[in-house]
């Protein structure tokens, strides 16, 4: 086990190693130049070559890429060009932001997808289940950003019961999850960010449960004389390390994944980081939100592993 | 989006390479399971259906897709001669469906077929080789699975910048890390099955090895693991197409349609959400077919 | 008013609109203006605005001042410079290169900082002076341009400057119009680090910075100290909210999160007029055309420029614009002093094909850059679409090269020659002679230098520029840069498409607001109803 356990850790490392070599080079091989972005609308060569001086853009990329490494290894992720301030601070002040929603969402997706799954499972082929099977690849089918415009439309434009855009009524830095006034702005976007997730943990839970449900011992069970329910109970305590990885899974990609919806809803998490980022070629803000998004990611998998190896010592990998 | 790949990429299906090694009665008993699974034939024909409309599309659109009229902007559905309504520039928008399918389509298929090819070809040589092939090819993988795929997707295309090869490309390389993954898992189980080491007996090549006993039985899993990534390549092209990353205007594409319809939601709301459910429909027969190919191949999700 | 949003929220969007200003804890009685900007990200609000214009209009003009100011009080005149932080300004009788600028008296910075003649000496080191401890590279990129004509600044009094200009510019104070002066005690007791000064940025202006959020909104409150009394906000808050999607903007209006919008597009103006929302547009110089590249074929031949320009069917994109653009046959607008008689280019398509065939040019094979969006660019996607269907009607043959907006600034300021484009779709407002006119035609102003994108060059046109420069008595000056304008106009300079009106949305509940004829507004004079 703690074999195991180190010997996943210490893979990790040149997969980070790699993730910063993809994160930099991307970046490099773009199209477009940052500094543009900050000059007058009438100023001239000099004005731009002076300013990239001044950002180290003109140095060789080697160089760049190492004094780069270096400073990312003790938390420095440079300047954000467009606003001159440090991108670290940035993208975790996004990323508090995008991880609170996407834990809502995968929870939210979860616990409904539970109880979708059993339902379904239990009664197969009833209009149940057909309806929760509609529900699921209605949810993995759906491009979430135009459900996003389609809810937009109906909740905020319509009916005016929610907000269309942004984070609270005076910006993230006050928002408050349990303050109504604030969180109205959240059920929007939870709700484009869950319906995915939800369907693809139905569809599972669905699969498990039913594969555990025609298994013998719950037979066995049943012929002992325990109840329905009981029997559903078992069941579901039987999927639950699988569940739960799955669970830490859609997080991981929840997180890597928001930019679409954070987009449509001007949620001020990464995603919507990101794309700003790739619009004013900001080159340190785009190499730090990737870097921190899928950095995340890698240490989300690495927990699931260990904790799926802690739970189920059979489902340890090579 | 992101989700769909997740769904079955970190638990790549597990072949059951047993059951197919009298390749005929496998694929005959395929077919028997599939005859009777209505759901699955209905989205089969909807698909080839769709697909006809696409490739047919000159012969049979009504109306020339890049036509525009300043007079008939934003029409709603049946009017005059515009089944479909028509778009913020007057172009009608039956045919530029039928031709955006065209464009939809290829980057729902195009890539996972590039992909699979790719990324099948690295899975089988790493499971087959293992050792420090196999090392050096999954290593790699596993460096591009460490970006979720919208964020790969965005930071690939947001490099390259817009356009038809430039999406083709992002989505490419997107979608070969988990084929090749699936290829290698499936290729590996293979490798050590007896049969295998009674060819390798008998003297049988390594190339030959691959191609009668490996590739066949590598097919099903990669394959039914691929329908499953079509829709995902589908939303993720219009994904792209709605960051502005996709295909240039005034190309008839159903992401850009979406995209730039959006800014006419509030005159013609159901005109607007047509690209959507034209998208939303093929989605879902590629995801349904993909369902009922699993289970008619016997390969477990 | 409401205590809590909750009641608000259930019911319709009026509403709605009254309880956001008590959900954000703030006193009930303030009154708070909260525009939708068109810019991706909140504008650099230090003193030297990004995000092209449109932080000027928010970011600049409402923190700080420059030593001339645009009238923007009248939608019926195009906007001129007047006095500002300087009374009044004058070139030396005896040095037709020395500009003398009276300093405004008692007037002070937001943070009590004292304005004079060190003050103002101390901002152009801010961007000049390498050496300066208060030199922000930043700030030169932004606003360098707007100095590269000066030679040094010297006190005569403790409100009075001389500034001496390089050559003999007497279009210089229109530069002096752009150029924001900043707190020198504020970045002085800051250490010098601008990243610490922006914590407590102070102008002059008739706003004073309260907070902001980044990439969120920007928060501006009320400076009832403005040296110009009729300036002072009648509001007294003002927020600033980044919303890049025209879509996005449509729907906080109609929800009631915003009271202001920028640039609805036009297919949703109806809606919006439906809800009650007032449309305000009025002409002004916002030119959305083509550069085209001059020093190759094929628009090296006037007669294929000429084409261009025939086979321009405006109306119909007016009409796809909802009636929000106005036909333009030049690049000023004709409530513009320099507008001149020109020659018009109206819709010809016959004589497009017959010059086309005279030039012998077909098909007349062109690729265009254009941007997928930005400030100022409008709707590029169907509007370049339409300009290409009426192009290739003629016999042009067009392919569009979309990119992102600042890879298409990029473009426009390395200048034609680094790239393959026949033409750049590439708006500008040319608010004033200098952007209008002199940068763009004249042959010294070609990239590197500035703006002349596509090496346009007719010795006539110089030498009117040349005279116009060295010209300080402006009526006979207005008369040269007329000249000027309208042979660029004979010329073909440009693709000539349309001036946008700069739609912009507003709540019912806001009153006072003049659209002025320029590129620049002012939001003091609007009202906040509850």
């Amino acid at each position: 086990m703690w074999l195991y356990a180190g010997r996943r850790i210490v893979l990790t490392i040149p997969i980070l190693l790699g993730v910063t070599i993809i994160c930099f080079a991307l970046v490099q091989i773009a199209p477009g130049d940052p500094i543009q972005n900050l000059l007058s609308p009438t100023a001239t060569a000099q004005d731009a070559a002076r300013l990239r001086a001044a950002y180290g853009l003109d140095q060789p990329l080697m160089v760049q890429y190492f004094i780069w490494l270096g400073k990312v290894c003790v938390g420095n992720l440079g300047m954000s060009i467009s606003d001159n301030v440090p991108v670290a601070g940035e993208v975790l002040h996004a990323f508090v932001n995008t991880i609170v929603i996407a834990l809502i969402s995968v929870v939210l997706a979860f616990v409904v997808s539970m109880i979708f799954g059993v339902i379904a499972a239990y009664r197969t082929g009833s209009l149940a289940d057909r309806l929760i099977t509609a529900v699921a690849v209605f949810g993995i089918s759906v491009p979430p950003f135009w459900l996003g415009v389609i809810l937009v439309i109906f909740f905020a434009v319509d009916l005016s019961w929610l907000p269309a855009t942004g984070m609270g009524a005076s910006g993230s830095e006050t928002f408050s999850y349990f303050r109504w006034a604030d969180f109205k702005f959240a059920i929007m976007p939870i709700i484009a960010l869950a319906l995915p997730p939800l369907g693809i943990m139905t569809r599972t839970t669905r699969s498990s449960i039913a594969e555990i449900l025609n298994q013998d011992f719950i037979q066995t069970l049943r012929a002992k004389g325990l109840s329905e329910a009981q029997v559903i109970v078992h069941a579901v305590v039987n999927i639950m390390p699988q569940a739960v990885a799955m669970l830490g899974l859609q997080l991981g990609y929840l997180i890597g994944g928001s930019v679409l919806v954070e987009t449509v809803f001007t949620w001020p998490g990464t995603g919507y980081l990101l794309n700003k980022a790739v619009l004013t070629r900001d080159i340190p803000l785009l190499q730090g939100t990737i870097l921190v998004l899928a950095t995340a990611f890698v240490l989300i998998n690495l927990v699931v592993d260990l904790a799926q190896s802690l739970i189920d010592p059979r489902l340890k990998r090579s | 989006m992101t989700d769909a790949v997740a769904d079955s990429s970190l638990r790549p299906p597990a072949s059951r390479p047993a059951s197919a090694v009298r390749v005929r009665s496998y694929w005959g008993s395929v077919w028997h399971r599939l005859r009777y699974d209505y759901v699955t034939l209905f989205c089969l024909v909807l698909i080839i259906a769709i697909v006809l409309t696409a490739v047919f599309a000159p012969l049979i659109s009504p109306m020339d897709p890049y036509k525009s009229s300043m007079a008939h902007r934003l029409r709603p559905i049946g009017y005059h001669n515009y089944l479909l309504g028509t778009d913020e520039q007057g172009r009608d928008i039956l045919s530029r469906m039928l031709y955006g399918g065209r464009v939809s389509l290829t980057m729902g298929i195009l890539p996972v077929a590039l992909a699979t090819i790719i990324g099948g070809l690295f899975g089988v040589v790493a499971g087959y080789f293992g050792g420090k092939v196999n090392m050096l090819i999954m290593r790699t993988m596993d460096v591009f699975f460490a970006f979720p795929s919208v964020l790969l997707a965005v930071a690939i295309s947001g490099s390259l910048g817009g356009g038809i090869t430039n999406q083709l490309l992002t989505l490419t390389v997107v979608l070969i890390p988990p084929l090749c993954r699936v290829a290698e898992t499936a290729t590996s189980q293979v490798r050590t099955m007896d049969f295998v080491d009674a060819a390798r007996s008998t003297g049988a090549s390594t190339l030959s090895i691959l191609f009668t006993h490996v590739l066949i039985n590598v097919m099903s899993p990669v394959l039914v693991y691929a329908s499953t990534l079509v829709s995902v390549s589908i939303i993720l092209a219009s994904g792209l197409s709605f960051l502005g990353l996709g295909v240039s205007p005034p190309t008839a594409d159903w992401g850009l349609m979406l995209s730039t319809l959006r800014q006419s939601i509030y005159v013609q709301p159901i005109v607007s959400a047509i690209p959507g459910v034209a998208i939303l429909i093929t989605s879902i027969a590629f995801n349904l077919l993909s369902d009922g190919l699993r289970q008619a191949m016997d390969v477990r999700a | 008013m409401l205590s809590r949003g909750i009641r608000g929220a259930v019911k319709i969007a009026a509403i709605a609109v009254l309880a956001w200003g008590a959900i954000g804890g703030r006193a009930s009685a303030e009154s708070v203006l909260r525009v939708a900007m068109t810019a991706a990200d909140i504008p650099d609000y230090t003193g030297a605005p990004d995000q092209g214009y449109e932080g000027y209009r928010f970011a600049g003009y409402t923190l700080y001042d420059a030593l001339g100011l645009w009238d923007l009080s009248s939608s019926t005149k195009a906007a001129d410079v007047v006095p500002g932080l300087a009374t009044s300004w004058a070139i030396d009788p005896n040095n037709n290169k020395r500009w003398i600028y009276k300093l405004r008296q008692g007037v002070t910075y937001h943070d009590g900082c004292a304005w004079n003649a060190d003050s103002a000496i101390w901002n152009f080191a801010r961007v000049m002076d390498p050496k300066a401890p208060q030199f922000n590279a930043r700030h030169v990129g932004q606003m360098g341009t707007y100095v590269v004509n000066i030679a040094s600044v010297d006190k005569i009094d403790d409100y009075t400057i001389a500034i001496n200009t390089k050559a003999p510019s007497s279009l210089f104070p229109y530069e002096m119009a752009m150029y924001y002066m900043i707190s020198n005690c504020g970045v002085q007791k800051a250490g010098n680090d601008y990243n610490v000064y922006m914590k407590t940025p102070a102008g002059t202006g008739p706003y004073k910075f309260d907070k902001v959020v980044p990439h969120e909104r920007l928060e501006l409150v009320k400076n009832d100290k403005y040296w110009n009394p009729q300036r002072i906000p009648k509001h007294d808050r003002l927020v600033l909210l980044p919303m890049p999607e025209a879509s996005t903007r449509a729907a906080a209006l109609l929800s009631g999160q915003v009271d202001f919008v920028e640039a609805p597009s036009p297919d949703t103006i109806p809606r919006l007029k439906d809800a009650g929302m007032k449309i305000i547009t009025v002409p002004y110089p916002h030119n959305w055309d083509y550069m085209l590249r001059m020093d190759v074929p094929p628009f090296n031949d006037i007669r294929v420029r000429q084409a261009a320009n025939y086979a321009m069917n405006r109306q119909d994109m007016v009409d796809m614009l909802q009636g929000v653009a106005v036909a333009a046959t030049q690049t000023l607008i004709d409530s513009q002093p320099w507008y001149g008689k020109p020659v018009s280019y109206d819709y010809n398509p016959d004589k497009a094909k017959a010059l086309l065939k005279e030039a012998g040019c077909t098909p007349c094979v062109i690729k265009v850059g254009i941007s997928t969006s930005g400030s100022g660019q409008m709707q590029p996607l169907p509007m370049n679409e339409l300009v290409k269907e009426q192009l290739e009607a003629v016999g042009f043959n067009v392919q569009l090269a979309p990119m992102d907006w600042n890879a298409l600034i990029g473009v426009f300021l390395t200048g034609a020659k680094k790239y393959d484009f026949n033409a750049i779709n590439f708006s500008m407002a040319p608010i004033d002679p200098v952007q209008g006119i002199l940068k763009k035609w004249m042959t010294a102003y070609a990239p590197p230098a500035c703006c002349n994108w596509g090496f346009f060059a007719d010795p006539k046109v110089d030498q009117l520029g040349n005279e116009a420069l060295g010209e300080f008595d402006a009526t006979k000056r207005n008369a040269l840069l007329t000249k000027m304008n309208e042979q660029a106009v004979a010329d073909a300079a440009e693709l000539y498409i349309v001036h946008d009106l700069n739609p912009r949305a507003l709540s019912p509940k806001l009153s006072g607001f003049v659209q002025a004829q320029s590129w620049f507004q002012d939001l003091t004079p609007i009202v906040v109803s509850p």
